[in-house]
Parts: C-alpha cells; structure tokens; sequence
C-alpha cells in the first residue's frame, strides 16, 4: 500500500510542483560559463570537465518535503563545450553519432556504490597511467561529484548528511544510502551531457544492500517497498529536462530479473517488489523491462500483465533463451552476455565493459527491397533469384553506411569513465573504447520488406495472379490508375504475422541481414550486430519511400520495430506471435521488439491479466526474444488529439519508450492511432 | 462442406478458457433488438461501409457497375479513397478453416484454451460446424447459441463439443416474439435436450431493463435450469450502451434504446439463482 508521504510526493510531482525550484542562468552567466568552457586553448576533455565542474557548482541543493531520495535538477539548461560552428568543424572529417557524447551505457552500479568515489580514486592512481591528462580530469570529476554531493549533505538532517558524505566517499552501508549515491551519480551523468542513461539490473545491484539491511533489523520489506517508490519517483522529476528526440524518450530503462553471470536465475524478492512499485506509481520511468526465459513462473508474467493494463507501455519482455546464445554468438563472453540489460529503448547491451554503439545506423530494409524489386523482378523467375538481388543490396549498402561511419568522433567523458569497469585501471576515456566496441544497425521496415518479397511471391511467381508488368506500372503510378492491383496486394497476398510463406521469407531475410553484417568491422575492432528496431526511422524512412508491392501508398509509414504490417487483416495475436518467431532471430540480436496494441477491453474480464500472461509466455514459448504490448484505446486517442487538457496523463508506448500522448509531435500520434489493434 | 464466417478472433478473452480462438459464423435466425453485432444477421457476404470518415467523394456509387443489385463486384471496396468499405463474410471449406486453426494449436492446447463457434448463429450452419469441429479433435470446443435451430442437428452438434453457452433471452413467449421475432419453443426444447445431454453448459443471458429483469422471469429461468447436472454457472450480460454502434456500417439503424438493470435489480438476480443453488456470475 503506498505510503502517505509517497501519496504527497506524487501529487506535488503530478502537478508539478518541483518545476518551481528551475531556474535559467542569467545572459551574463551564460556568456561567462560558454566563454570558459569552449576555450580552445582547453582539449575537449578539459572542457568537458570545466563544464561539469561549473554545472555542479551553480546547481542549487533542493530538499523536497516528503522525500526520502534527494536530487533535483535546477537549471534548465547549461551551455555545451563547443564554440559556434566548432562541432561542424569536426563533422566535416569525421562522423558523428547524434550528438557526438557517450550515451546509452549502462554503469557498474554494484561496485562503484560499494566502493565508493574514493575507492575509484583509489583504482585510479594505482592504474598504468597516473600522469595522464585523463587521471587529472578523472580526479578533477571525483572532486567536483564529491563537493556537489556534500552540498546536498549539509541541508539533508545530521544523521542522513553525514551518511550521505560518508557513503559517496568509500561507499555505501545500506539501501537508503545506495539509492541516494545513485541518484547524485545519475543526476551528475545527466549534468556532464551523458544522456540515455539506464539504470542496469536494479533487482541485482541493490540486493545486497536491501539483503544486509534486512539482517541488520535496520529495514522492513514495508520500508524497502516505500524507498523504491521514492526512488522510483526521483527519474521522473527532470526527465523534461533531458535531451531525448522526443518527450519521454529519455532511455531510463530498469531491468529485473533473469539469468544471473554464474548462470543462476537471478529472480528475487526485489523483482517482484519493483513491479509492484511501478504498477501502484503507474509513471512513465524508469521504463521496465522484464528478463523472462522458459522457464519463467506464470505468476511473473501475470504481475507484467497488471502493468500492461494499467497502460504503460511496459514491461517489455526479452527472451533469455535466445538473447544470450545470441549474444554469445556475437562475440560476447558468456558471463557477459548473461548480465545483458537494456540501452533506452530494447537495444541488447552489456553493463560495465560495453562501449557499444547499438543504434549508429539504421538498415533501411522496406527501401532495399523496393528498389530490388523496380529494378530487378523483371530478371528474375522465382523468389529464390529476387532473394539473391535483395542479398547483393544488403551487403552492398551494409558496406557503404559501414564506411561513412569512420572515422567516428565522441566526445570525452571521465565522469562516464569512472563509473565504468577498466577505464580506472588503464589510465584511458571510455571513448576511446572498452571490452565491446561493436555498433547496431536498426532494420527498419522489416515487416514491409518481407510483406513486399511475400506479395511478389505469392501473386506473382507462385500463382500468377499478377503479372510483373502490372505490378511495376501500379508502383510507378503509386496505384492510381489499378487500385484493384492495391486491394489485391493488400488483401490476397501472403503477410507476415499470418501466412507461413511470408514467415520463412522473413527468416530469410533476417538471415541475410545479419550475415551481411558478419562480413564488416567498425574501425574500433568491434563488429556489426544486426536488429530488428526501428527508432524514429519509422517515421523517418517512410516519408521518401515510394508506393511498396505491398500495397503501401507513396509516403504511408512504415510499421514501427518489429511489428506487422498496418494493414494486417484476418490474423489476431496467435498468428503474429506465431510469425514473428524466426530461428534465425539469434543471429539479429542487436533488439527490437514484437510491438503490438490490444484494445483496453480487453482487460475488462477478471481473468484478462491471467490471459494476457499466457499470451506473453506463449510467444517466449515459441522462441520470440523480444516483445512488447500496449493497452490501447483509440477511441481515447482520437479524443485526446482534440482534448489534450481531458487527458494529460494518457501514456503510450512510441517506439522503445512510453511518453505522455498529449506531447507527442502529431505524427507519432497518428501513428500509434493507426498500428494494428487487436479488440476483442 | 463450405460455411460463411464474418470473423476469426484470436485471443477471444470472453468465450471460454484459456486461450482461445473465436468463430464468428454469419447468419441468425433471430433479430434481438439489443443485438450489437448486426453483420451476423445476413447468411450471405456482403458489403459494409465505415461511415465514419466518409468524404462523401461517390466514387462508390458513381462507380458501381450494379446499383440495383450488389453483385460483390467489389468496385466501391477498390476504389474509396479512405478504405473504408470492405466485405464481410468469407465462404471457408471446414478442412481449410480447421488448417488455419489448428496452425496454432501449440498456443491454446499449452494454456487449456481451444476454440470457441459463435455468431451469428452456428445452428444455421450446423453441418458446416459439425465437420469444422470434427475435425479438431485435440482442442477444447464451445458453441456459442441461441438454441434456435434444428433439434436432430443440436444434438448431433452437441456430441463434438465440450461446452456450451446457451443463450435464454426471456422466458416469456411473448416477450420473446416481440424482442427477438421468433418464439422460444424450439430454444426451449433444444435446452431440455442440452440439459439431459450431460454436456457442460453455462447459461447467457443479456441483461436488459424492462425486458427480462423482472423477478418472474427471473424465477422462471431459474426453474428450468432445476436439476441441470451440466450446468456450470449463468451469466448475466448488462445491456451494452454501444449495442447501436455498427448498425450504421450495415446500413441500418438501431431502433429501441435500452438500460441496464438498475444495481438493486443485480442484486435480486443473483440472489434468485443462488437461491437455487446456481452460481451467477455478472460481466
């Protein structure tokens, strides 16, 4: 049951209260702060350092009533560390991922909050490299962490400050502490220009303190319950703040139970307890993602379930089955891949020794096959030789989006570095790499790509419904003169989600795709992991994409992720579920859920939640590895596009995240309006 | 044999155990002025339009080679500009139905689910549903009925199922030609036979205001359900309040509006049935 003071917290969060503490640097502050800090006589790094340095020092400590884990941010915004025109400069020679700074890592929480700063301090001047540039920035962040946190200290009570500056130094004693030192390291991640940062295996870090504080008598599972719920609030007060490519998509992503590095099931009372936490919160992070295998109690996936309805967006479940042998299979040590979590969205990466880069690029598959299709069908006498074209495209295109990538610039960033396991001991920045330093590559469209090979397949080689002529004249003329051809192909062609033909050309082509990767190295040594994702390509993809042999009109999105086709008719959740199992999915494991919308209704039944666990498990059951349902009403949408205000606090999930649908840019809004929705 | 289905419903929350598909054959001999679902009245396929987001282009019938007499040509469904009218109703052979099915047998049969034959009225299409069902011998299998059909076929069907929802309107003979434009003899008759069939059954009934909620009818639906070894439960069913909301894609209106029974009114029904010794469940 939520505790009074939770209920407080949540109100003056829901009616944001908090915002009141913000404040904008003045003119003159900001001129001052840019001038210092895009200094060029300064290396990146040293600038990099300044800024956090002066973002911390003109923080303001804000100790809300009600609350047990402190941290708010108070300054909207904060300048960046490259004079005007300067990042445009680097952009010329090199290529930049988004905004150039290390982003979408998950820390090694476990041994930095039992540690401590000082205990990273220490790792560092006992490393190779103790005179570097880097040991002096690392220092200069250990520093500027430690008197930020300090501040906070003095306005917290005696007792809760001097744990706090002991706790932050040579580490944590109980779970209050571990959860405030978070929040202060989080809140310094977001402060130094780090963004997408996850919070790992919640379950699995904080354990051992929630376990210690249970034998010391000093906590309750009551008490415990109630701090992650604080804790659980604290992501969801300057989430605005963060940069994102849209509200919500801000990458707090929590990961609970699954296998444990040793190879044990690391399932624990925590797990529960969390899922419990946010389904009684019910806000928008952290976003949960839930490790499941086949072995996975039904009782998990019920209480995944509750969430569901209640909304949210999440959990998403991955597939432990096929995640780590995927994993394995790319390389990845087992004890590695076994302690997989989640980048912002659903991308697979590994905490502490992974500098990956799961979301550089993005396959654009429906695109590919089009254009293999106009260019090639007319040569081709069977789906086989079409495959061939598609093949030699991939690996064509895999090549060249390969090559513009290099040579990559990120920005330094010591703060990131400390919290990471290796950077300490050689003395060197995470970004100049890690254990890991593979990239992604998105596949988007996927489900338009195999529905366009499926239709051609299906009407035009298996049964000769339509001939090439008639199909590459309707695509040119996007079906204006044969919208008879546009029924057809929408409506009598093999689908994937439904048809089994389409679902072996699917496994196909996410085999060509990945082994078209396989050939490739990224200049870090790393490799290529192919996915099933989609991000914002989606959107973005579809805008210039031509009218598709699947009966897709110039321009009309694509589905988001790994979903089937926006015109899907005559199959249900049973036949998505069971076409969106590919064996060959373990060799495309770079993530991207199976996302589709049950109608609300849904769970007017008693027995819904029960149902809808079954229907989960059922797709794990049949070796799906990523999955992801929404609770839906369109019906509510529609309304909420005319009546925001009637509805500020509907979520939905966009494409790896849930956001407020009120702020949500139209076309996302339409397109979550849009997706195939099953009612019942 | 050949049927006409108007849908097949995965993940039919509603309509049984487990997980389960739905079977939504088109026809019925009954027209229940409550009825939600009016593209189950026709036997036959037929065009339904969207009204909603209609840009009144007339591409549709400026275009239509048939005015006088759909021929199921199609032309409108190609050529609106917004998608919005389709056919409804397939002809499907039961082994193919039964193919399409069974592909995920391996989802319903791990949960206790199975398939559930709805409507429209499986009645109608008795034989269809009979070899439909047959030939699925490792799933769970419902019917969904009104009970208004053919006797010898009712029991024949009963033979290939496991369970069944029987629908009892009202009691009344009257009441029920006036609501539903048939009697209820043969419902009646057809529920003597399901009762001493030894077949599980769960009683529907849609719960209207003014129409069926009344104590004396109340009891006498209890009455017949005396002795009823099969019996599982009844089900009350309120009134729906967006019953009207597809008659307009059929192209007919939705005639009387009605209620739901009143919370004191719940409460008597159920205590009548558990009275009786009959376990009652509201939805």
């Amino acid at each position: 049951m939520m505790t009074d003071s939770i209920k407080r917290q949540l109100d003056f969060l829901n009616q944001r209260k908090h915002r009141e503490h913000r404040r904008e640097l003045t003119s003159e502050q900001w001129d001052e702060i840019a001038e210092k800090i895009t200094d060029k006589s300064l290396s990146y790094m040293r600038r990099n350092v300044l800024r956090l340095e002066l973002f911390l020092e003109h923080e303001t400590p804000v100790i809300l009533e009600n609350t047990k884990i402190h941290g708010l941010r108070t300054l909207i915004d904060f300048p960046d560390i490259y004079a005007e025109g300067e990042l445009d400069e680097i952009r010329k020679t090199h290529f930049i991922h988004e905004k150039g700074k290390v982003t979408n890592l998950a820390w090694d929480c476990g041994t930095v909050l039992s540690e401590g700063l000082e205990g990273r301090r220490k790792r560092l001047m006992e490393g190779k490299r103790s005179d570097s540039e880097f040991v002096i920035c690392a220092n200069r962040v250990i520093d500027a962490t430690i008197a930020f946190s300090d501040r906070y200290a003095d306005k917290m009570d005696t007792t809760a400050g001097t744990a706090l500056r002991r706790a932050i130094r040579t580490g944590c004693q109980t779970m209050t502490e571990a959860l405030q030192v978070f929040r202060i390291l989080h809140f310094t991640l977001w402060a130094a220009g780090n963004y997408h940062n996850t919070v790992g295996r919640f379950d699995q870090w904080i354990y051992p303190f929630y376990e210690k504080d249970l034998k010391n008598g000093v906590l309750t599972d009551d008490g415990a319950f109630e701090l992650i719920e604080d804790f659980f609030l604290s992501f969801n007060r300057d989430s605005d703040l963060y940069y994102s490519l849209a509200w919500g998509d801000n990458g707090q992503s929590l990961v609970l139970g699954g296998m444990l590095p040793d190879g044990t099931n690391g399932v624990n009372r925590l797990t529960e307890m969390c899922l419990r936490a946010s389904l009684e919160l019910r806000q928008i992070d952290p976003k949960i993602n839930l490790r499941v295998d086949i072995n996975t109690p039904v009782e998990l996936f019920e209480l995944g379930s509750e969430l569901t309805k209640a909304g949210l967006g999440f959990p998403q479940y991955s597939n432990d089955d096929v995640v780590i042998p995927g994993l394995i299979r790319l390389g990845y040590a087992p004890e590695h891949a076994r302690d997989y979590v989640m980048a912002a969205c659903w991308e697979f990466i590994i905490p502490k020794v992974a500098m990956d880069i799961p979301n550089i690029g993005a396959m654009p598959l429906a695109q590919v096959v089009n254009d293999t299709i106009r260019l090639n069908l007319k040569k081709c006498k069977n789906i086989e030789e079409l495959l061939g074209f598609v093949e030699k495209e991939i690996r064509r295109k895999a090549a060249d989006m390969a090559e513009k990538l290099k040579p990559l610039y990120i920005e330094t960033s010591p703060f990131q570095s400390i919290l990471m396991e290796g950077c300490l001991e050689k003395g060197e920045d995470i970004s100049n790499g890690l254990v890991y330093n593979n990239y992604g590559f998105h596949g988007t469209g996927f489900s338009c790509a195999v529905d366009q090979l499926a239709a051609v397949d299906s009407l035009i080689f298996k049964t000769g419904k339509i001939t090439s002529d008639r199909l590459l004249k309707g695509l040119e003329s996007n079906f204006e003169n044969d919208r008879e051809l546009r029924h057809i192909l929408r409506n009598d062609a093999d689908k994937i989600g439904r048809d089994e033909n389409a679902r072996v050309i699917g496994n196909h082509l996410l085999d060509i795709f990945a082994k078209a990767l396989e050939c490739i190295k990224n200049e870090r040594g790393g490799i290529f992991r192919a996915g099933t994702g989609s991000a914002m390509y989606y959107i973005w993809h579809s805008k210039d994409l031509p009218a598709t042999a699947d009966g897709r009109d110039a321009g009309q999105p694509l589905p988001a992720n790994f979903s089937p086709s926006l015109f899907l008719t005559g199959a249900g959740p049973f036949s998505v579920m069971s076409g969106f199992a590919f064996p060959s999915i373990v060799k495309a494991v770079n993530g991207g859920p199976l996302t589709f919308e049950l109608h609300d209704s849904v769970f007017n039944h008693p027995d819904s939640v029960k149902k809808v666990a079954l229907l989960v498990r059922s797709y794990i059951l049949a070796g799906g590895h990523q999955l992801q349902i929404n609770a839906v009403n369109r019906e509510k949408m529609i309304d909420a596009q005319k009546n925001p205000d009637k509805h500020k606090d509907l979520i939905v999930r966009v494409w790896g995240w849930s956001g407020h649908f009120v702020e949500l840019d139209k076309c996302y809004q339409d397109h979550v309006i849009s997706r195939a929705e099953f009612s019942v | 044999m050949k049927g006409v289905i108007f849908s097949i419903e995965e993940f039919a929350v509603h309509d049984g155990p487990g997980l389960r598909v739905n079977v939504f054959m088109k026809g019925c001999p009954l027209r229940c002025k409550w009825c939600h679902n009016p593209e189950g009245w026709n036997p036959n396929p037929q065009i339904v339009k969207n009204p909603n987001g209609c840009l009144d282009c007339g591409k549709c019938s400026n275009l239509c080679p048939s005015p006088a007499h759909c021929i199921l040509c199609k032309t409108c469904v190609f050529n609106c500009p917004r998608d919005l009218i389709r056919i409804s109703g397939e002809e499907w052979e039961a082994k193919d139905l039964a193919r399409r099915i069974l592909k995920q047998e391996h989802i319903m049969e791990k949960s206790g689910g199975g398939v559930t034959v709805s409507g429209g009225e499986p009645l109608c299409q008795a034989d269809f549903v009979i070899e439909l069902l047959s030939l699925m011998p490792s799933l769970h299998k419902i019917i969904e009925t009104c009970g208004f059909g053919d006797t010898s076929k009712f029991n024949e069907l009963l033979r290939c199922v496991d369970s069944v929802y029987y629908d009892i309107k009202v009691v009344s003979r009257d009441k029920h030609i006036r609501y539903t434009g048939q009697p209820n003899d043969i419902i009646l008759k057809n529920l003597e036979i399901l009762k001493k069939s030894g077949v599980e059954f769960t009683i529907r009934i849609p719960f209207i205001r003014g129409v069926n909620d009344d104590a004396e009818n109340l009891l006498a639906t209890a009455r017949l359900l005396i002795g009823a070894q099969g019996l599982k439960r009844v089900e009350l069913l309120p009134y729906n309040e967006l019953a009207g909301a597809k008659y307009a894609l059929v192209g007919l209106q939705y005639g009387e509006i009605f209620a739901k029974p009143d919370g004191e009114v719940v409460r008597r029904a159920k205590n009548i049935f558990s009275s009786y010794g009959i376990d009652i469940d509201i939805r």
